[in-house]
C-alpha cells in the first residue's frame, strides 16, 4: 500500500477533529461549548503550573515526541480526548502511576483539556531508532493486521485503526509509539496492574505471550517508517 | 453412482447452531458423528476481521453470507390460487450458508418464549373461548411446556454467555429486568449491555406511559466470559455491523466462538464442508433412514450410511429435506390432510421512525445487534384481548443495530423520495432519528404452508421449496393495534414527528422483515397435526430427528434463536438418555 | 466541510454532463457553460477527482447516467452530490463486474410476470437491464431532439419522475423497474465504501457523520449525545490517509 503523505494527511485532518469539539449534549438543554485553549496548553506543557505541576516537556518533550526511550510515551498528535481521559484516570487513581498521579491531580479540568489539546495538535517527527529483528516485526504485523486464530486473538487494527493510527476520539494511536512503552503497558494489563480501560485490553493482553508482546511493540514502533519507505517512488 | 462411505453412528445435515450443539453431545457420548455442511469453512481469524468485514455493500446489500440464489432459491406465492415464482434475490428473509450457519451473522438477540406460548391453543381457548379465533387459524400446543424447557434455556444462555438482567427469578420479580418474563432459575451469565442513547430515550418515553422497559438480552457480550466449554468470549464494542456480518472480536456468540474449537478437536467428530446433502435415504419399508446422499464441491455424490440422521439445517431447509426424501405425508391445503409443510409461520414485524430534535445526537452507528431497550407490555398474551378481536402481540423497543447508510437514511413523512430536498433531509435527520420496532407473533393458518415447487429447480436439479404465505388477518389487526401504541411512545419520547408502522397485506418478499421462518415440520402430540413428536423425532421415521425452528407450531413474540437452542438441548436429552438406550419411537401416539 | 465543497459551485441551470465524458472518448466541443466554467472555475462537477474511466457504459450511456444521478442526488453549496461522489463510476464498475452479470440472481425460467409481492421476474441481468433501458431512453430522446443531458434540470426531474411512475416500456424493461435499479445503485454509489469507486473522499459519510469501516465504540456508546467529529475511515484507508484504489493516482490532485 502506498500513500502520499504531504497533502490529504489523514492525521492532520483527524488531529483537527481530535482537538475536538466534543461536547456532551443533554437532551434538555444546549450548554455552552468550551473550546480548549491551545496557547495556554503550550504554556502548561513548557512551564508546568507554578507550584503544582512540573512541565510536561521535561519528560514528554515540548513536541510530545519524548526521548524515544519508551520510558515516557510519545504523545504528539495523540487524541486529545484520550490524553484528557488518561489524566483524569491518573488523578482519580483508576490508572495507577506514581509519577503521573500527582501531576494529574495538580491540573484542573481546564488545564488538562488545554494541554491535551496542545499535544494533540502537534505533528512531531519520528525519532531515528534502531529497528528490531525483522522476524519479530513480521509476527507483530500479523497480529496487528490479521490476529492469531489459535490464540483466539483478533487483529489489533480492528480497534486501533489502519496501521494503528487510532480511532478518534477514544482509541489511541499505536503507530510510532515506543516499543518499550507498548510492551510495558501490555504487560501491565496482562498482570492486572493497569485497570483503566475496558475489559477488552486486559483480556487481550492475557492471550499474548512475551514474544507476542515484543512483536506488536516492535511492529508498531516502526510502522510509520516502513510505510514511508514503501511509499518512495520506484521510478 | 454414489460412492458408499464407511458407516457412522450419526450424521448431521448442516453445521450451524443445532448441528454443532448436537454433534458435540453425541461425540462425547462415544458416537462417531459426521457433520455435513454445504458451505465453506470460516473462522473468526482470519475470515471475520475488520475493516474488510465492515463492508455494508458486500454483506448487507449483496448478502455475501447468504445462500446463493444461483444455486438454491425458494419460490413464493401469497396464496394457493397463484403460481409461485422464484425469489430471484433475497430480500424479506436471508437464509445463510457456511460453517456456523445463520448463527454467525445473526444479531445476538436471545429471548425465551412465554409459558403460554407452548400451550397456546389451550391457553387462548381457555381464556377467551374458541370464538376469538378466525376460522382459518390452526394454532396448536407444542407438546412440551416452558417448565420442561427452562433448564435447557438456562444451559443455552450459559453456553453463549448471554448478557441481560433477570426480571423474574423463580417467581420473585427483580428490579431492572423484565417483570413480564417467564420465570427463570437464575441470573443471566453476564450483566446487560450498556444502554445507548436511543434506548435511554425510549426508556423515558415508555416509563412516562406506565410501561416496563428492560434491557434486551444480548449474546454480543457485555464483558469477557469463559463458557462451560472453556472458550473465552470477549466484549462487544458496539461496532454497528452485526446482523448479516460476522464478529471480528469473538464477542458475538456463534458456533465459532462457543463450541466449534472444542467440537473440532473431538476425535469422534468429523466435519465435512462443501457437502450438499441431496436426500435422506430410506430403506424399503420407508420407515427407517439408512443415511444420506450428498454431493461434494466437485459434484461427486457420496452415500453416507448412518444409524441416526439429525436434520439440523435452517428451518426452511429442514422441511425441504423431508419433502425431498419422502418422509411424512406432505400437507395438502385443499383436503387439510398431511403434515409436512403445514403450519408455516413467520414473524410479524414493523416499526416507526421517531424524528428527534437536531440537538439530540443519536449516534446510531454505535450499536450492537442486541442492545435495545424494550417493553413486553404488549407481547403475546400479556394484555387482555377479550374485546380486541385478535390474538397475539408484539414487543416494542428502540432496537437500533447500526447506522449503516445504504440501509439507514431516514427522512420524515412528506420528504420527496429523491432530489435536493431528499438529500438535505437525510443530512439533517441521519443522526437524530430513532427506530422503534414492533416485533411479534405469527399465527398459524391452514392457508400458509411449504411444499415442493412443480417447476423450478436448484443447481442439483432438485425441486425448490415453495412457500405459500400471507399474513393472517388476525395478525394484521394485531399489528395495527400495536402500531398506535408505538406512535404514542414515540410522542412521549419528545419526537418532532413519528412515522407510523404496522403490517399490511399482502406479504411482500421484496422488503426485509425477518429471517425467522418457522414451522413446516411442527412438533406436537398428535401425528395428524405434527411431523415430529415432542422430542423432535419424526413420527414416520424414528431414526430421523428434525431440530430447529421448523418445529414451532406457530411463532411467538420473540426472535427464536433462544428457543431453538433450548429445544435442541431438550431433544438431545431425549436422544442420549432414551433413544440411544432403546432406539425406536419415543412416543407412542 | 471539505476542500471539495469550497472549490465547488454549481450553476443552478444547465447540464453538467459534457465535461465528464469518458477519458477515452472525445471531449465534447466547448459549450457556453464550459467556457463559463473555465473562466469562473466554478462549474466543474467533479473537482478534485480524476475523470472516470468507463469499462461498461459507452459515452452516450455515461452521459445519461451522469446527468440522471446529478438530479437524483444533486450538488448544493452545503454538500456535494452524486456526481462529485463518483456515483457514475460506482455504477459503471458494478455493471462491469459480477453483480452486473447476475451473481446471486436466480436466472432460470420459465419467466412469468409476477405480483409485486413476488419481486423481480425479468430475465435481464443488471447489466442487460441498464443497457436496454438507457439505450431505449437515449433513442427516444434523440428522436425527440432533446437528449437527456441537454434538458434543463426541471425537465430532467420531470422525465425521471415519469420513469419512476412507470407505464413506459424501455425495450422490455418497465420504466419503474429501471428507475428503482438506478435509484438503488445511486444510493449505493453514494453511501458505500469508497473502495467500490463511489463516495469519493467519503463525502457522503462526512455529510451525515458516519465514521466508516473502523468502528469500535465501547467507551463512547454510553456518552449519550456526544458529537463525534472524526474524519471517516474507509476499508481502503492507509495509515496516512488517502485512498489506495490506484497507487499511481495521487490522493489529491495538485
Amino acid at each position: 500500500m502506498r500513500a502520499n503523505t504531504p497533502s490529504l494527511n489523514h492525521k492532520a485532518v483527524s488531529m483537527t477533529a481530535g482537538i475536538g469539539i466534543l461536547c456532551v449534549v443533554s437532551a434538555a438543554a444546549q450548554p455552552a461549548i468550551q473550546q480548549p485553549n491551545l496557547a495556554r496548553g503550550a504554556i502548561i506543557a513548557a512551564q508546568g503550573v507554578a507550584g503544582r505541576a512540573p512541565a510536561c516537556a521535561q519528560c514528554h518533550a515540548y513536541n510530545g515526541a519524548s526521548d524515544g526511550s519508551g520510558a515516557f510515551p510519545r504523545i504528539a498528535g495523540q487524541s486529545a480526548y484520550y490524553l484528557a481521559k488518561e489524566l483524569r484516570d491518573y488523578a482519580s487513581g483508576l490508572r495507577a502511576n506514581a509519577v503521573m498521579a500527582p501531576i494529574a491531580k495538580a491540573l484542573s479540568a481546564d488545564d488538562a483539556a488545554d494541554v491535551a489539546a496542545y499535544y494533540a495538535s502537534i505533528k512531531a517527527p519520528y525519532l531515528p531508532l534502531s529497528s528490531a529483528d525483522p522476524v519479530l516485526i513480521s509476527r507483530g504485523k500479523q497480529l496487528a493486521r490479521i490476529g492469531d486464530a489459535a490464540k483466539e486473538l483478533q487483529s489489533c487494527n480492528n480497534c486501533h485503526g489502519p496501521g494503528g493510527v487510532g480511532e478518534l476520539p477514544a482509541i489511541p494511536y499505536l503507530a510510532g509509539q515506543y516499543e518499550h512503552y507498548i510492551a510495558f503497558q501490555l504487560t501491565m494489563w496482562q498482570r492486572g496492574f493497569r485497570n483503566n480501560s475496558p475489559d477488552a485490553m486486559a483480556d487481550i493482553a492475557k492471550r499474548l505471550d512475551a514474544h507476542d508482546i515484543a512483536a506488536v511493540a516492535a511492529y508498531y514502533q516502526q510502522v510509520d517508517a516502513s510505510v514511508l519507505a514503501a511509499t518512495q517512488p520506484t521510478k | 453412482m454414489a460412492q458408499r462411505l464407511k458407516h457412522v453412528d450419526v450424521v448431521t445435515i448442516g453445521v450451524g447452531l443445532t448441528g454443532s450443539l448436537t454433534a458435540l453431545e453425541l461425540a462425547r457420548a462415544g458416537l462417531k458423528v459426521v457433520g455435513l455442511e454445504r458451505g465453506a469453512p470460516r473462522f473468526t481469524v482470519p475470515d471475520f476481521q475488520s475493516p474488510a468485514i465492515h463492508d455494508e455493500l458486500r454483506f448487507s446489500i449483496r448478502k455475501a453470507m447468504m445462500q446463493d440464489n444461483v444455486k438454491e432459491a425458494v419460490t413464493f406465492r401469497n396464496s394457493s390460487d397463484e403460481t409461485a415464482l422464484p425469489i430471484r434475490r433475497w430480500a424479506s428473509f436471508l437464509p445463510g450458508t457456511g460453517l456456523g450457519g445463520s448463527f454467525v451473522h445473526w444479531n445476538g438477540q436471545t429471548f425465551r418464549f412465554q409459558a403460554a406460548d407452548f400451550i397456546y391453543k389451550s391457553h387462548i381457548e381457555q381464556r377467551y373461548g374458541k370464538k376469538i379465533l378466525d376460522p382459518d387459524l390452526t394454532i396448536q400446543d407444542w407438546g412440551v411446556t416452558y417448565g420442561e424447557l427452562e433448564p435447557h434455556y438456562d444451559r443455552f444462555e450459559y453456553l453463549l454467555g448471554t448478557s441481560g438482567k433477570a426480571g423474574n427469578i423463580k417467581g420473585a420479580i427483580q428490579p431492572g429486568g423484565n417483570p413480564l418474563e417467564a420465570p427463570r432459575a437464575r441470573e443471566y451469565p453476564t450483566p446487560p449491555m450498556k444502554e445507548p442513547y436511543f434506548g435511554a430515550l425510549f426508556r423515558k418515553g415508555a416509563e412516562s406511559l406506565g410501561y416496563h422497559p428492560y434491557p434486551q438480552p444480548s449474546s454480543n457480550l457485555s464483558q469477557p466470559y469463559t463458557n462451560p466449554e472453556g472458550l473465552a468470549l470477549q466484549q462487544c464494542v458496539f461496532c454497528g455491523f452485526c446482523e448479516r456480518y460476522a464478529c471480528e472480536h469473538y464477542a458475538k456468540a456463534s458456533p465459532q466462538t462457543v463450541i466449534l474449537p472444542v467440537l473440532l478437536k473431538n476425535p469422534n467428530y468429523e466435519l465435512r464442508t462443501n457437502s450438499q446433502v441431496l436426500r435422506i435415504n430410506l430403506d424399503s419399508t420407508g420407515k427407517k433412514a439408512t443415511g444420506v446422499t450428498y454431493a461434494d464441491s466437485t459434484g461427486r455424490e457420496f452415500e453416507q450410511p448412518a444409524d441416526l440422521v439429525l436434520l439440523t439445517a435452517f428451518p426452511l431447509n429442514n422441511v425441504r429435506m423431508l419433502l425431498l426424501s419422502g418422509i411424512g405425508t406432505p400437507y395438502d391445503p385443499k383436503t387439510g390432510k398431511g403434515v409436512v409443510g403445514r403450519n408455516y409461520t413467520y414473524q410479524t414485524t414493523g416499526g416507526a421512525t421517531v424524528f428527534m430534535d437536531e440537538s439530540i445526537n443519536v449516534n446510531p452507528f454505535m450499536a450492537s445487534g442486541a442492545n435495545g431497550t424494550m417493553i413486553d407490555d404488549f407481547s403475546g398474551d400479556n394484555f387482555d384481548h377479550a374485546r380486541l378481536g385478535f390474538i397475539g402481540g408484539q414487543y416494542i423497543g428502540a432496537i437500533m443495530t447500526g447506522g449503516r447508510p445504504i440501509e439507514f437514511h431516514p427522512t420524515p413523512e412528506g420528504t420527496p423520495r429523491w432530489g435536493l430536498k431528499w438529500k438535505q433531509a437525510v443530512a439533517r435527520n441521519y443522526n437524530h432519528a430513532v427506530l422503534v420496532q414492533q416485533h411479534g407473533t405469527s399465527t398459524a393458518s391452514r392457508l400458509n404452508y411449504l411444499s415442493l415447487d412443480p417447476t423450478y429447480r436448484d443447481a442439483w436439479g432438485l425441486p425448490l421449496l415453495r412457500m405459500t404465505f400471507d399474513f393472517p388477518e388476525n395478525d394484521i389487526r394485531m399489528s395495527q393495534y400495536i402500531a398506535d401504541k408505538v406512535v404514542e411512545i414515540g410522542r412521549a419520547m419528545g419526537a418532532k414527528s413519528v412515522t407510523r408502522g404496522g403490517t399490511k397485506r399482502p406479504y411482500n418478499t421484496t422488503v426485509y422483515q425477518s429471517t425467522h421462518n418457522c414451522g413446516g415440520a411442527v412438533m406436537g402430540d398428535d401425528p395428524k397435526t405434527s411431523v415430529v413428536n415432542r422430542y423432535l423425532q419424526c413420527w414416520d421415521v424414528p431414526n430421523v430427528f428434525s431440530i430447529g425452528g421448523s418445529a414451532f407450531p406457530q411463532n411467538g413474540t420473540y426472535n427464536y434463536t433462544g428457543t431453538i437452542g433450548a429445544l435442541t438441548y431438550w431433544a438431545l436429552d431425549a436422544i442420549k438418555n432414551q433413544y440411544l438406550k432403546a432406539p425406536g419411537p419415543l412416543v407412542h401416539a | 466541510m471539505t476542500d471539495l465543497t469550497r472549490r465547488f459551485m454549481l450553476k443552478a441551470t444547465g447540464a453538467i454532463g459534457a465535461s465528464l465524458v469518458s477519458a477515452g472518448a472525445c471531449v465534447a466541443a466547448a459549450t457556453a457553460q464550459e467556457s463559463d466554467a473555465s473562466s469562473s472555475g466554478a462549474v466543474r462537477a467533479a473537482p478534485n477527482a480524476q475523470l472516470t474511466t468507463y469499462l461498461f457504459l459507452n459515452s452516450d450511456e455515461a452521459a445519461f447516467v451522469e446527468a440522471a444521478v446529478a438530479r437524483l442526488i444533486p450538488e448544493d453549496d452545503q454538500w456535494p452530490g452524486a456526481l462529485t461522489a463518483g456515483v457514475p463510476n460506482y455504477i459503471d464498475k458494478q455493471l462491469a463486474g459480477a453483480w452486473g452479470v447476475g451473481e446471486r440472481l436466480y436466472r432460470s425460467g420459465p419467466w412469468r410476470p409476477g405480483t409485486p409481492a413476488q419481486g423481480y421476474q425479468l430475465p435481464f441481468t443488471p447489466a442487460e437491464l441498464f443497457r436496454t433501458s438507457i439505450d431505449a431512453i437515449n433513442k427516444e430522446l434523440a428522436q425527440a431532439g432533446t437528449p437527456f443531458s441537454t434538458m434543463s434540470s426541471e425537465q430532467q426531474d420531470a422525465y425521471l419522475a415519469r420513469l419512476e411512475t412507470g407505464g413506459k416500456d424501455l425495450g422490455g424493461v418497465p420504466s419503474n423497474v429501471f428507475f428503482e435499479h438506478l435509484w438503488e445503485c445511486t444510493i449505493e454509489g453514494f453511501f458505500s465504501d469508497p473502495v467500490y469507486g463511489g463516495n469519493r473522499d467519503m463525502v457522503a459519510w462526512r455529510m451525515i457523520g458516519f465514521p466508516g469501516a473502523y468502528a469500535s465504540y465501547y467507551d463512547l456508546v454510553d456518552q449519550h449525545g456526544i458529537k463525534i467529529n472524526r474524519a471517516p475511515m474507509s476499508i481502503g484507508e492507509g495509515p496516512h490517509g488517502g485512498m489506495h484504489l490506484n497507487p499511481d493516482i495521487p490522493a489529491k490532485l495538485p
